[in-house]
């Protein structure tokens, strides 16, 4: 078996040009689900339980994601197109709307239930002391939350968001299933003309490699970066040890 | 000017106050002991509303108010008024000493960030530790952090300290500096209520001695009566267990 190197070379130009998409897929999906997941975990840090939030996220983390896309996709346009076109007569072509919109809604309701659980379990690894030192100098309960244990929390968090966002990236590539154009689709579809799969993989595979390791070196300068007030603790200074040299290099020179 | 009355407070089934008064006035300098599980921090918490108490009463200049009801208003007025010192010091992790100090008056107390600034820096000189304005917890040593936390305790002027164990979290050779910063504030009239196991900071500084056991009072008075001629069996049980312990140390 020989690789064909001619045909990588296409499959990796015209997949490369399928980037965006699975890009723009991953950023609105992050962005929309981070908005919404630290709103629902603060909902679930209240002492009442709050039943469906609590449901939302079994069935999300019950259910595997690409049934969740085959159940979405099957279900949306079809109670869109009755509720918009049967009941309320607006004669909208809901089966014209991009399916990438389709596939953000479907990543998002899963990023969202995940999200949800990071900021939740962040904002609690959060020492009820800060709570009640914030208390005790006249701050009010949301005053605290916004001085003090929010920020703390969000960059404890950054680890978890970072490996979300990893993980969304991938998932996207489920999304040639709502027929997005995205860079699995592409590849596949290049390698569809002559049976070229073999190559045609390896060459999503490079390029899944490289948007990884790039989204983790960026979450991980940020967290040096946002947690500086750790600075001064021990095992951080160990592990980090030749990274916060950088970070002093960079701010004192 | 501070005031509480008959005191109450459970966890579960389990009575931690049994109807607990404490009067303070203004330069009082008011030093808590009793053994472990006595009540004392449940006092000092439920003073600052850290701790729902069950039941009782508290008059604290104009405010007149019962402590299981207290508005959200009161609650709030009481705690930007009393200073509170933790064990394990509280600073906020994310902030420098500085802003440790400054979050306070900004925030709860609405001064401009500048003249925070100001104040902020003369109550960390009056612990010592302006030339640590910048560094964060993380980078400070205990006794350090404990400073901070009295520094932020006292610089909105607050018309009581709570002090709840204030150096029972630090290695032994630490513990001297906290306890000179205290003296200096009691010397400067600051009002204190002072939970602490070290008893040459009750002799030297406090003007009057409360000795708690199982959710009562059981004796208080002047360090000298207290510790020379305590009346309750209780108290000379517990001093002659601290004071061994102090001998201990000594070999």
């Amino acid at each position: 078996m020989q690789l064909n190197i001619e045909f990588m070379k296409r499959a990796f130009i015209a997949s490369l040009g399928a980037v965006p998409i699975t890009l723009e897929l991953t950023f609105i999906t992050m962005v929309v689900s981070s908005v919404l997941g630290f709103l629902l975990a603060l909902k679930k840090m209240d002492k009442k339980k709050n039943r469906f939030v609590d449901a939302y996220i079994s069935f999300v983390r019950g259910t595997p994601i690409v049934l969740q896309i085959l159940f979405f996709y099957s279900l949306l346009p079809t109670t869109l197109n009755y509720v918009l076109n049967v009941v309320l007569g607006l004669g909208i072509k809901v089966f014209d709307i991009d399916p990438i919109i389709y596939a953000i809604t479907v990543f998002c309701l899963n990023t969202t239930a995940i999200l949800t659980e990071v900021f939740r379990s962040a904002l609690s690894s959060i020492g009820y002391g800060q709570m009640e030192a914030a208390l005790s100098v006249g701050m009010t309960n949301w005053q605290a939350m916004r001085w003090i244990i929010i920020p703390q929390g969000l960059i404890s968090a950054l680890p978890n968001i970072c490996t979300t966002t990893v993980n969304v990236l991938k998932s996207t590539s489920l999304a040639y299933m709502m027929t997005v154009q995205d860079v699995m689709a592409v590849a596949k579809k290049e390698a569809s003309y002559g049976y070229n799969y073999i190559e045609a993989y390896l060459v999503v595979l490079f390029i899944y490699i490289i948007l990884c390791v790039v989204i983790q070196l960026i979450f991980r300068e940020a967290e040096i970066i946002a947690a500086e007030y750790k600075r001064g603790r021990a095992v951080t200074q160990k592990t980090f040890s030749r990274r916060w040299s950088y970070v002093k290099v960079k701010k004192y020179t | 000017m501070l005031k509480l009355k008959n005191i109450h407070k459970s966890f579960g089934n389990n009575e931690i106050l049994k109807g607990v008064d404490l009067e303070v006035k203004k330069g009082d300098i008011i030093v808590i002991l009793g053994p472990s599980g006595s009540g004392k921090t449940t006092l000092l918490r439920s003073i600052n509303f850290l701790e729902k108490a069950d039941q009782g009463t508290m008059d604290f200049g104009d405010i007149h108010t019962s402590l299981a009801k207290a508005s959200k208003k009161d609650i709030y007025n009481v705690r930007k008024r009393i200073g509170y010192v933790f064990q394990n010091y509280n600073l906020f992790a994310n902030k420098t000493a500085l802003e440790n100090v400054t979050e306070g008056l900004i925030i709860a107390h609405k001064y401009p960030k500048e003249k925070a600034r100001v104040k902020a820096l003369n109550a960390l000189r009056q612990v010592g530790l302006e030339d640590r304005a910048d560094f964060y917890p993380s980078q400070l040593s205990g006794g350090q952090q404990q400073r901070v936390g009295i520094a932020r305790a006292i610089v909105s002027e607050p018309e009581v300290v709570l002090f709840d164990e204030p150096t029972s979290a630090l290695d032994p050779e630490l513990v001297g500096e906290v306890l000179n910063v205290m003296k200096k504030l009691a010397r400067a009239g600051i009002t204190m209520i002072v939970v602490t196991h070290e008893m040459s900071f009750a002799e030297s500084a406090a003007n009057e001695v409360i000795f708690m056991d199982e959710g009562v009072v059981v004796e208080k008075g002047t360090p000298k009566e207290i510790f020379s001629h305590p009346k309750d069996p209780r108290t000379e049980q517990f001093l002659r267990r601290i004071i061994n312990v102090d001998y201990q140390y000594a070999i």
